[in-house]
């Protein structure tokens, strides 16, 4: 992805309140990684697995702060636990910022990640769990914003969906 | 040492601290144990250490407590790691280690009935200030103890299986209902809206 789609990404969740992220890297959105890390109006926690980040960024939104939970849409499948209990259950706002890997518009799709993008949505809705599919950079800082709204007025994890130019 | 003694002692050494607690019976007798509004009652496995990591993260200047069980830490092993990496200093976490899968109600064995050794598996992931505790006297002096210092810590408590929490009526609190409670106690506690609250 292009450094400035990655810096509008980070500025964008800023903007949008988030102020707390645990993540666990992948491919498509790393460049965010360093972003996030020298940003002193973010903090940043890495996690082991998925279930983990989310759980870490649930407790740190019941403590006050506005999470966002970085990952690879393989982490949807590791977590779809802790996000159906301490996301869905205990009703809890988390935004969900997802590498769509293997999806149709991500444009590294290879034999390697098509499954696993193809069963992401129809997870996403077994979960009952909102989503965006982002392809470019068009009004993107609005779509963080309504997706922060939305994932405080639902009470519940909202996910976003990376692919197309943010997956070159 | 059966878990309940341990939580009568902490109870009476709760004033403001935040407590997490994991599913099964811990949670069952820490509610008739405790009505505090820092409770927050996480009914499910695996997840009280990472809601209780998140808090002690987002409130550094609070002292927050998990209650967990060895089957719930043997379901999220890497939450050791990241504490091991973390260390936050405000972070006590007891782990009542039965041996057993208690809750369901034949109770089989779990790893550390066998070779596992929850203690050395937290010290080998960076947690320097993880103890085995064997009997109250130990739990008091160690374990409750490790409330006023600011350092985490992590215990394994030693305990005979006891099916009290069986005898005590379940908690009626539900989920979202506890999740208000502890909010608005934090809100009031700390003198700041939570944001995810809102205004409707």
């Amino acid at each position: 992805m292009k450094e400035e789609l990655a810096k509008r990404i980070v500025q964008s969740l800023k903007d949008a309140g988030i102020d707390f992220v645990t993540y666990l890297p992948e491919t498509r959105l790393s460049q965010i990684v360093p972003l996030i890390q020298n940003d002193p109006g973010m903090e940043l926690i890495a996690a082991a697995s998925e279930h983990e980040a989310v759980t870490i960024a649930a407790g740190a939104t019941l403590g006050g702060k506005q999470a966002a939970v970085y990952m690879e849409n393989t982490g949807i499948y590791v977590s779809s636990y802790s996000l159906l209990t301490v996301g869905k259950q205990l009703g809890v706002p988390l935004l969900l910022v997802v590498g769509y890997l293997g999806g149709v518009p991500d444009q590294r799709n290879s034999f390697l990640y098509a499954t696993i993008g193809n069963h992401t949505i129809p997870v996403l809705q077994g979960l009952g769990i909102e989503y965006m599919v982002l392809e470019s950079g068009e009004k993107l800082e609005t779509k963080i914003k309504d997706a922060v709204r939305a994932m405080n007025a639902l009470r519940g994890p909202f996910a976003l969906l990376f692919a197309g130019e943010f997956s070159i | 040492m059966i878990r309940h003694e341990c939580l009568e002692l902490l109870a009476t050494n709760i004033t403001n601290q935040l407590v997490v607690t994991s599913q099964s019976g811990q949670r069952i007798e820490w509610s008739q144990l405790s009505s505090h509004e820092g409770n927050l009652l996480v009914g499910m496995m695996g997840c009280a250490v990472g809601v209780g990591m998140g808090l002690a993260l987002a409130l550094p200047h609070r002292k927050v407590i998990v209650l967990d069980s060895d089957g719930s830490v043997l379901l999220s092993l890497f939450n050791l790691a990241t504490l091991g990496n973390l260390r936050p200093k405000n972070l006590v976490i007891y782990v009542f280690d039965n041996g057993v899968y208690s809750g369901s109600r034949i109770s089989y064995p779990t790893a550390t009935s066998g070779n596992t050794d929850l203690e050395a598996m937290a010290k080998g992931a960076g947690i320097e200030n993880a103890h085995t505790i064997r009997n109250v006297e130990e739990f008091k002096n160690k374990g409750i103890e490790a409330l006023t210092r600011d350092e985490p810590a992590f215990f394994v408590c030693k305990v005979e299986e006891s099916l009290m929490h069986r005898e005590i009526p379940r908690p009626n609190t539900d989920l979202a209902e506890n999740k208000y409670t502890f909010v608005r106690y934090l809100e009031r506690t700390e003198g700041k809206p939570i944001p995810f609250i809102g205004r409707g």
